[in-house]
């Protein structure tokens, strides 16, 4: 039999690999169509509520996207997106929306309690676990120098 | 030694497979008994759809072969979902002794072999070899939630919604098969125990069913008798009977994607067949049919390699049931794979064949990659295993 | 025209982001959770050295739509918390900025959970 490293070898050199130029192309167009539509959602609010200050603005954006994401998580029609576009569709917080609510949806057949609830944050636990220990630390260091 | 030969004969009375609809669309389409328009089958969820699918394949491949659910002595299966659950659940339909097995995707070979076994001890009169495995509940137990937008990998394979169920006897089978139609399949079951109340709620789900089954495809729909790899009106030629096989062992290469299963089961395919060639005796020629289970159109490729650099050319008509399982538009990248894809491969394609002359000796091998979820987690390697087992048609004359 | 630019500069700037994640997803196999919290971390750490301001007044929602966009609104609460109210805004500040964003994903999450169910793919 084929020795362990050589196998190795000649696996990882003749794998089949994603195709670049489409994936790439299709994570540019998608991922920036996601943020065009994140810009003219601020913008939209700016014409609306014109004494909302520029803080507030962006924070009812990500809001509003959050929702879309996990909105059409719900239709079904993200995973499809995410099939074509790959990073174009994971990056965005409407990706990090999608990872909240695919696996509640998942789990729905589990029942609340221990579905829903529990397996919420399958995917995206290390997120928020990384991101408020981050922020705690840079927190932390910031005010002994400060 | 490894290598083992069935002194006595042991015949193999009926095939039945329950596919899901995209199985349908794939290359076996026309060669399947039941084809679903819905993978859920009216059930709740996919878990409970591929246990039904597997109590109907037993259902189905009993009364096909003309027997009665008290003439089967012996039921062996398995799945892919943790502690053989759909395995288990169907079995419970049945007042017959249950073996349930583990091999993964192999699991098919594993069971054919016991129950050959088996019934060559004496043990025996007639078993049931059945194995399911459902794309959905498998991806929710290997994998990522359905929903979840990520891009499967270029190396992935698409496990197959199917179920299929093999009757092995000690006795010739029939010339012509018994006829199965899709009431015998959906009818309520005595053995269920149902509850008086539930019987109701039952009857109605079942007139939901009925449209469930997708007439143009499926081969038990009375209008598909005529169809050309349908077995229920014509008169089986030949009888195939299982004349040995190769146990395999565990291989384990170092390959630690679980995205990339072909390359992971390809050495132990190539270590089985190998042994079996040299213990045997025999080399591929002796055979004109070769099929492995699902490695995949990579670990196909992956495994000539391998068997050229031992000497050994598969022959043209080598094949990969998990390669050709789907299209390439159906997009699955590297085909097929799961429990139930070498199972409705064989029960709905090569059995077939096998019956109707075409091919008279036959080696199957079908391979598993043994991991769960969390062992990639602890950097583990994946192990894979294939076994062997060959088969041979006879003329009835 | 001036409109036409700014949302020039957010596609081009938003798709090489994820350009970016693509080429990772491509080259090494990363699962999304690890492509997301890369991307998080990056965010924080471009607050904090002071290049993620310049970047959003260049792009706009090319950077804060990505997720580096919630990684900076992290850094920059934490941050602002210790001005404030010192050692206890170090702990609440980094939360209290992306609560809004945190809590209307739980609650969509939970509500679209519990009204569909997930379906088997086609492709």
């Amino acid at each position: 039999m084929i020795d362990r490293i050589e196998y190795q070898k000649y696996v990882s050199d003749n794998q089949p690999k994603s195709p670049m130029v489409r994936t790439l192309i299709a994570a540019f167009i998608v991922g920036g169509i996601i943020c065009c539509i994140g810009e003219g959602i601020g913008d939209i609010l700016k014409l609306i509520f014109k004494d909302m200050s520029e803080k507030d603005v962006a924070t009812w954006e990500s809001c509003i996207m959050i929702f879309l994401g996990s909105f059409f998580t719900a239709l079904g029609l993200y995973d499809k997106l995410g099939h074509y576009a790959g990073g174009g569709s994971i990056i965005p917080i409407t990706g990090f929306a999608n990872s909240v609510t695919s696996p509640a949806m998942e789990y729905n057949r589990e029942g609340v309690f221990f579905g829903i609830c529990a397996k919420m944050f399958v995917i995206a636990g290390p997120i928020i676990v990384f991101g408020v220990t981050a922020s705690f630390i840079v927190g932390f260091i910031g005010y002994f120098v400060v | 030694m490894r290598t083992f030969e069935i002194k006595s004969p042991v015949y193999i009375k009926s095939g039945f497979t329950v596919v899901g609809p995209k199985e349908g669309d794939g290359n076996f389409g026309d060669c399947f008994d039941i084809v679903l328009k819905d993978d859920l089958w009216c059930e709740k969820s996919y878990e409970k759809c591929e246990s039904k699918m597997h109590r109907d394949a037993i259902t189905g491949a009993i009364k096909k072969a003309g027997l009665k659910k008290e003439d089967i002595d012996i039921l062996i299966g398995g799945d892919l979902l943790n502690e053989l659950s759909s395995t288990s659940l169907a079995a419970r339909n049945f007042p017959i002794a249950f073996l349930g097995l583990y091999n993964a995707c192999s699991t098919f070979g594993e069971s054919m072999i016991v129950g050959a076994m088996l019934i060559s001890g004496g043990y025996a009169n007639t078993v049931t070899c059945s194995t399911s495995s459902h794309f959905s509940s498998a991806e929710r137990q290997y994998r990522f939630p359905l929903e979840l937008g990520n891009q499967r990998p270029p190396t992935a394979q698409w496990t197959v919604t199917g179920a299929g169920c093999t009757v092995l006897s000690a006795e010739k089978p029939r010339l012509i098969n018994e006829q199965v139609y899709d009431e015998d399949i959906i009818a309520i079951d005595e053995n269920m125990n149902l509850d008086p109340k539930d019987v109701e709620k039952y009857k109605k789900s079942i007139e939901k069913q009925k449209g469930i089954i997708n007439k143009d495809k499926s081969n038990i729909i009375e209008d598909n008798f005529h169809k050309e790899m349908n077995d229920y009106i014509k008169t089986n030629s030949h009888c195939v009977k299982v004349t040995g096989g190769t146990l395999g062992r565990v291989i384990d290469l170092g390959i630690d994607d679980e995205a990339n299963m072909g390359a992971a089961m390809a050495p132990a395919a190539c270590e089985t067949i190998l042994t079996h060639f040299k213990e045997s005796g025999r080399d591929p020629s002796y055979y004109d049919g070769i099929f492995t289970g699902d490695l995949g159109r990579f670990g196909k490729e992956t495994l000539q390699y391998l068997l050229s650099k031992e000497g050994i050319t598969l022959p043209d008509y080598y094949m990969d049931t998990g390669a050709s399982y789907f299209t390439p538009e159906q997009k699955t990248f590297q085909g097929g794979s799961g429990a139930g894809c070498v199972n409705t491969a064989f029960n709905g394609y090569i059995l077939k064949r096998m019956q109707r002359g075409e091919l008279r000796r036959v080696l199957i091998v079908p391979t598993g990659a043994l991991l769960n979820k969390d062992t990639p987690l602890q950097k583990e390697t994946i192990p894979g295993i294939a076994h062997a087992f060959t088969l041979e048609s006879e003329s009835f004359l | 025209m001036e409109i036409f630019l700014t949302y020039l500069k957010v596609f081009a700037v938003g798709g090489l982001v994820c350009l970016i994640g693509q080429i990772l997803i491509n080259k090494t196999k990363m699962s999304s959770a690890r492509i997301l919290v890369l991307y998080l971390l990056v965010g924080v750490v471009l607050e904090v050295t002071g290049a993620f301001e310049p970047m959003k007044q260049f792009a706009g929602s090319g950077v804060t739509i990505p997720i580096m966009g919630f990684g900076s609104n992290l850094a920059k609460g934490a941050l602002e918390g210790v001005a404030e109210k010192g050692f206890m805004g170090a702990i609440a500040g980094g939360m209290s900025a992306v609560a809004a964003g945190l809590t209307t994903a739980i609650v969509c999450g939970f509500v679209f959970g519990l009204l569909s169910k997930s379906r088997s793919k086609k492709i």
